[in-house]
């Protein structure tokens, strides 16, 4: 039996626009997906911002009501099973709120204990175990509105850890981290791994998903539009090459122009202090560079590479660029 | 089984009780408790002790004083529970609540404890200044039945706060309507105004309203009146408190299944 059973799950919201001459207005956000995680797997969902990450996440851990399809969470349905399904999961959304800022990292963990029926008992051992795990004992005693964001995220994986779930739902925990939290806290999502439980990791951090997922789907305006093994979706890439080509000032009718070029897949530019990083998907591997560069006449270059695709570079492909 | 259950519950009642009151309580710090719970009831009382005192004679300011003292309760209730309620949506910490599988009822009436104790302190320190200010005699009264008219209407008062709680939940302006009803039972409760005097369409919405028959039962047992006479006007400040409470628990339940329909958990 899978851990995590998901079938054409769908889910729309309603929206009115206008003041006086109002209009409703149906947004579908997720569009009907499905997939299945085993026991103990770490399965990533990934997707651009507004792709329905979140709002997935939100019917899995009962949060949401969906308008079509079904899922099950460990044989219960989500629906119907809702209290059943509650008991038998954790979760966190990234971000910094969730938490009750007045209390003590301690006195948080303690109320949440209290709202998972928690045996006193137990409780009293669990909470310094998970502070202790997440990095927080020297600072239990102290008021959460005090901590930095990767602290309040940490404590929020201890909060979700609390009642043992048995499965993990984790909303862009990274999201906001600083380079040393974000790495601090992907490390205690594969210590998680290691205690078999099942995991569900939304991020748009390829590398993210890469370094820590043993399957992903790509979800794109609120369909599945790919899933496989990391490597697996790096294969599919494999007749592309990336040049990269360091540029000063670039202007985006030149950026515009270079998207048309035959051999051109999709180009995207990323913002790199005073220099932008031209990355351009091209099947021509290294014999595109001229071309390239004399789209770029006149403008100031620095460094030009080439490379193999990476992960993110697949997901480039699957969502049109976005 | 049952009786852990019950067990657990009861602890999580008393615990949410205390720490959604540290946690959620936006006036938990010496100085804001201070001004608010005892300053401002203070000057609440004074004016209306000394205007009502100029009108109808130094020998009315027991009305006054135990009308206003009484007010406290209201005090607390509102805004304490209020806060206690909405603060939830505030801070973000609904989603973690409604994906908690926690007895609802426990949960929401938890949040109105630690605010009865709080109404009930607001309420003896107005009676306190009461006697330091205007040397009202409380002599006569039965202690224990004052103490039982106290706790009736702060949990009359705080059932009503539990209904604004979650209006709180469904609304950015709660405080706005928080301050109105407040005003709506300064007025129609006979905390200043001899019930008898008002119309009659007054008297019917005071009728309606915690805090009134709490506020006359006081008034009759620091009179010296006995507890026998005034437990009907006790049952039916109870009476009123639980159906407030619970329309505000119906309204509660009814938020959270709608917001899990209509995707509106974090939105106000």
């Amino acid at each position: 039996m899978s851990a995590i059973e998901v079938i054409n799950l769908q889910r729309e919201f309603q929206t009115t626009i206008g003041v006086f001459n109002r209009k409703k207005k149906i947004v579908p956000a997720v569009k009907g997906i499905s997939f299945e995680i085993a026991g103990g797997e770490l399965f990533g969902l990934l997707g651009p911002n507004g792709a329905g990450k979140t709002t997935s996440v939100k019917m899995l851990t009962t949060l949401l009501i969906p308008t079509g399809g079904t899922a099950k969470i460990l044989g219960l349905d989500i629906v119907n099973d809702a209290e059943a399904v509650r008991p038998r999961i954790g979760f966190i959304f990234g971000g910094e709120r969730g938490l009750y800022w007045r209390l003590n990292a301690t006195d948080n963990l303690r109320y949440f204990a209290s709202l998972y029926y928690l045996d006193p008992a137990v409780s009293k051992k669990r909470i310094p175990y998970l502070l202790e795990m997440v990095g927080l004992t020297d600072r239990a005693d102290e008021k959460v509105e005090g901590y930095s964001r990767g602290m309040r995220q940490r404590l929020h994986i201890a909060r979700a850890l609390l009642h043992d779930p048995e499965v993990l739902f984790l909303d862009e925990p990274t999201m906001g981290l600083d380079p040393v939290g974000a790495r601090e806290l992907r490390q205690t999502v594969r210590n998680l791994q290691d205690e078999k439980k099942t995991i569900l990791l939304t991020t748009h951090y390829m590398f993210e998903a890469d370094a820590l997922c043993q399957r992903v789907a790509v979800i794109n305006k609120g369909e599945i539009v790919a899933m496989d093994t990391p490597s697996k979706l790096k294969d599919s890439v494999n007749d592309l090459s990336v040049v990269e080509i360091e540029v000063f000032g670039i202007p985006p009718e030149t950026v515009e122009k270079i998207k048309t070029l035959s051999m051109v897949e999709n180009v995207s530019v990323e913002d790199r202090d005073q220099l932008q990083l031209l990355l351009v998907h091209t099947s021509k591997g290294a014999e595109a560079i001229p071309l390239l560069i004399s789209e770029l006449n006149g403008l100031k270059l620095g460094k030009v590479t080439t490379r193999e695709p990476t992960l993110e570079d697949a997901y480039v492909r699957l969502v049109g660029g976005e | 089984m049952i009786m852990e259950k019950l067990k657990l519950n009861i602890k999580i009642f008393f615990e949410g009780a205390y720490l959604s009151y540290v946690g959620l309580f936006r006036w938990l710090s010496p100085s804001t408790y201070l001004a608010t719970l005892i300053f401002s009831p203070l000057t609440q009382m004074l004016f209306f002790v000394l205007i009502g005192t100029y009108a109808q004679g130094t020998d009315k300011a027991y009305f006054y004083v135990i009308g206003n003292a009484l007010m406290n309760a209201a005090m607390s209730g509102i805004y304490g529970v209020t806060m206690s309620i909405g603060g939830d949506r505030w801070d973000g910490t609904l989603p973690y609540l409604f994906g908690a599988p926690a007895n609802r009822m426990t949960v929401f009436l938890g949040r109105a404890f630690m605010h009865i104790l709080n109404g009930m302190i607001g309420v003896l320190t107005g009676l306190l200044w009461g006697w330091l200010l205007f040397h009202i005699d409380y002599s006569a009264a039965n202690p224990w039945a004052l103490l039982l008219t106290i706790l009736v209407t702060t949990f009359s008062t705080s059932g009503l706060g539990l209904l604004m709680g979650c209006i709180g939940l469904i609304t950015r302006n709660v405080m706005f309507v928080n301050n109105t009803v407040y005003f709506v039972l300064l007025v129609f409760s006979g905390a200043n105004l001899d019930l008898a005097t008002l119309p009659s369409w007054m008297r019917i919405v005071s009728n309606y309203l915690p805090l009134t028959r709490g506020i006359a039962s006081a008034r009759l047992i620091i009179a010296g009146h006995s507890l026998t006479e005034v437990l009907p006007l006790l049952i039916e400040e109870f009476g009123i408190g639980l159906f407030f409470a619970l329309l505000g628990y119906s309204l509660f339940r009814w938020f959270e299944i709608t917001a899990k329909k209509r995707g509106t958990l974090e939105v106000f």
